[in-house]
């Protein structure tokens, strides 16, 4: 049972201030085993927070990234799933679903976290599954103005995922899940 | 003559060994035959309180060549006085009431040695070998000279009482109450039986161990979940899964609502989420204390298989009765008082019970520690049901008998009975004394009629009476030292003055 959290997108401070407090309460150390962050934090005080959750911190760069040293993509794996990360900026169209599954099978993994358009997406297709955390402050984004804050945690047991996705609508936090199994070594 | 104090093994030479023999189990005087009162130390041991006479003689004894059970009553006196015959060889008259698992074929008796003998023909006596060795050292050359004749009656009379379609629970505890001896699973199935796991009907012991087994694995199974596996069966049991995508297909994963609002990050008092990142400090705590107990013992700690799956299955049982009771949960020194109890059902000879141990195990911690819970909880430590009201209790226990030593101890001194005897009430003596040894001092506190938490405080108060002579000549660093060390002493001699403490008798 490992917790993966999928954040990115904050754009502190340039766009955001910080996160919602709702999502803060909730976000305490201790319960997280691995954050995934597709990017644009922007800057090291964010990316500290993000350590305080949980010691294994995997971080993809996004366009508006302070700190360079960010790989473009990033691949690990947890329990049987393999996952990748990237920003999503370097894929084009955003958002576009056949591109990204274009880069998830050039990674080769599972799971592909991605960003950058700000709005929550769960794609599936025959190569596997595309996750968009969205943007956890609500950011605006290159697209647009309205956007719900929202992040994703996925439960990994076995070969079996759950996606619980946080949303705040109207000031009250909404969850929500996904449930998905991986049948086999090969794809889902 | 020699004196001493009570933690030096004296010898004496003036009189003849056979009745030294029988000073260790004195405590035995009342239930052995009378003829044993013309051997009995007490015309030697004219003062107890002062003198800790007492003497192992270091004679080979020449033990008889079989025992075995037998439905009449043994002759226990005969056997005593006769110390170089055998046993009427009541050969093999080998009951054969027992519909139970846990009755042994007799135990033929080893060769006479110093050694404590070791019953031969108990097949899965590895794991206890190892460890046989406090055994054989500590109290080896005591228990190797009174072995033979004293432990074999002994054992003999324990496996015909146990033997019994219906067991008599008065005098089992009579004769466990001497000590019971280490061979042939006995002291398993005694525990049991006075820890009221099993019924005294032993007609009905496989139902009811079944019953009490299912449930501990039930217990287990709902409380050792972890929370997904839980979501997991509230949604197979209420709703159609409809989250499961298998096969090809492209297009958006179809969201679905979260059964009663349970997600991990949910900080909801009933979540089961919440409520398992909360109890995971407590695990960590559990797992911390049972790594840590009896490090020096194989059967507890290393890296081998055997000790790690030993380990999990105390982790398990406190990690159940830690759920079970919210209001206690686990307090460390838990660990200590369940440990003795797993070692002895872990090494039982017969099969079926070394599997179940654990389930046992759990039972039995439950009932011995309902007597002493109070000691466990803070809120109660100074209520009249709490632990320094029960240390007092103790005070006022060995003021009544020694008050000399009282006064030197409390007023003079000032040393605080809080200091010494927080741990041994309510570690039950496990810390004080060798492994072996507590094991045979748990023998008398389960058995004695007067409930174990009367005779843990006897048991403490004796503890004190013996060494009286170095507390009166310590002071406060020299006297705490002493006790919180408290040296190694002959057993047999403590449970005897402990006995002697007793409200009715006279001293």
């Amino acid at each position: 049972m490992v917790l993966v959290l999928a954040i990115g997108d904050l754009h502190v401070p340039h766009r955001a201030p910080d996160l919602p407090a709702k999502f803060k309460s909730m976000l305490v150390p201790g319960k997280i085993q691995h954050i995934i962050c597709t990017g644009n934090l922007c800057i090291k005080e964010v990316h500290d927070y993000l350590k305080s959750l949980c010691p294994s911190l995997h971080i993809t760069r996004g366009e508006y990234d302070e700190d360079s040293r960010y790989p473009e993509t990033k691949t690990l794996t947890i329990g049987q799933f393999k996952l990748g990360l990237c920003h999503g900026h370097q894929v084009v169209p955003w958002g576009d679903l056949d591109s990204l599954a274009m880069l998830q099978r050039q990674l080769d993994v599972d799971i592909l976290v991605s960003g950058h358009t700000h709005q929550f997406k769960a794609y599936k297709h025959e190569a596997g599954v595309v996750i968009n955390p969205g943007s956890a402050t609500g950011a605006y984004s290159s697209i647009t103005y309205d956007v719900n804050p929202s992040f994703v945690l996925m439960d990994i047991d076995g070969l079996r995922v759950v996606v619980y996705v946080y949303e705040l609508i109207d000031g009250e936090v909404k969850v929500d899940k996904i449930d998905f199994k991986k049948t086999s070594t090969a794809t889902i | 003559m020699t004196q001493g104090g009570s933690s030096s093994h004296t010898v004496t030479t003036s009189e003849e060994q056979h009745t030294h023999t029988k000073h260790t189990y004195t405590v035995c005087t009342e239930t052995l035959a009378q003829k044993e009162s013309e051997f009995m130390v007490k015309k030697r041991v004219p003062d107890w309180l002062n003198s800790s006479m007492w003497s192992s003689s270091p004679a080979p004894i020449i033990s008889p060549p079989s025992k075995s059970r037998s439905r009449s009553p043994p002759p226990p006196s005969s056997s005593h006085d006769d110390r170089l015959d055998a046993f009427p060889s009541k050969s093999s008259s080998v009951t054969s009431s027992d519909s139970s698992p846990v009755i042994e074929p007799p135990v033929p008796i080893p060769p006479p040695t110093l050694i404590r003998p070791e019953p031969p023909n108990n097949p899965g006596q590895t794991p206890r070998t190892e460890v046989r060795d406090p055994f054989t050292g500590t109290g080896g050359s005591d228990d190797g000279i009174t072995s033979s004749v004293e432990d074999v009656s002994r054992q003999a009379k324990l496996l015909q009482a146990l033997s019994r379609k219906i067991i008599d629970m008065g005098e089992l505890r009579q004769l466990a109450s001497q000590g019971v001896p280490d061979g042939a699973g006995i002291r398993s199935t005694a525990w049991k039986l006075l820890l009221a796991y099993l019924p005294s009907d032993k007609g009905i012991w496989s139902s009811e161990l079944a019953k009490k087994r299912s449930q501990y694995k039930q217990f287990k199974e709902e409380l050792l979940m972890n929370p997904s596996e839980i979501t997991r069966k509230l949604e197979d049991s209420t709703s159609l899964q409809n989250g499961e995508q298998t096969g090809a297909g492209k297009g958006l994963l179809s969201r679905s609502e979260i059964p009663h609002g349970e997600h991990p990050l949910s900080l909801g008092k009933t979540s089961v989420w919440n409520r398992f990142f909360q109890d995971t400090e407590i695990i960590e705590q559990i797992d911390r204390d049972v790594k840590r107990t009896h490090p020096d013992m194989n059967f507890f700690s290393g890296d081998s298989a055997s000790a790690k799956a030993n380990q999990d299955a105390l982790k398990n049982i406190l990690i159940v009765y830690a759920k079970l009771n919210p209001g206690i949960r686990y307090v460390q020194g838990m660990n200590e008082i369940l440990a003795p109890l797993f070692y002895v059902f872990k090494n039982d000879p017969d099969e079926d019970y070394v599997v179940n141990a654990e389930a046992d195990t759990f039972f039995c911690f439950v009932d011995l520690l309902s007597g002493f819970q109070d000691n466990f909880v803070q809120q109660l430590d100074n209520s009249v049901v709490g632990i320094r009201s029960t240390i007092s209790k103790m005070s006022l226990l060995l003021k009544e008998h020694d008050e000399e030593l009282w006064r030197h101890l409390e007023i003079t001194t000032k040393v605080n009975p809080q200091f010494y005897a927080f741990r041994w009430i309510t570690l039950l003596l496990t810390q004080e004394f060798n492994f072996t040894d507590s094991l045979h001092i748990w023998d008398t506190l389960l058995s004695d009629p007067e409930g174990p938490q009367e005779t843990l405080l006897r048991v403490c108060c004796a503890m004190l009476i013996l060494v009286r002579r170095r507390l009166l000549a310590g002071d406060f660093t020299a006297n705490l030292k002493l006790l919180q060390s408290y040296p190694s002493t002959n057993i047999g001699h403590l449970l005897y003055v402990a006995n002697k403490l007793r409200s009715h008798s006279t001293h």
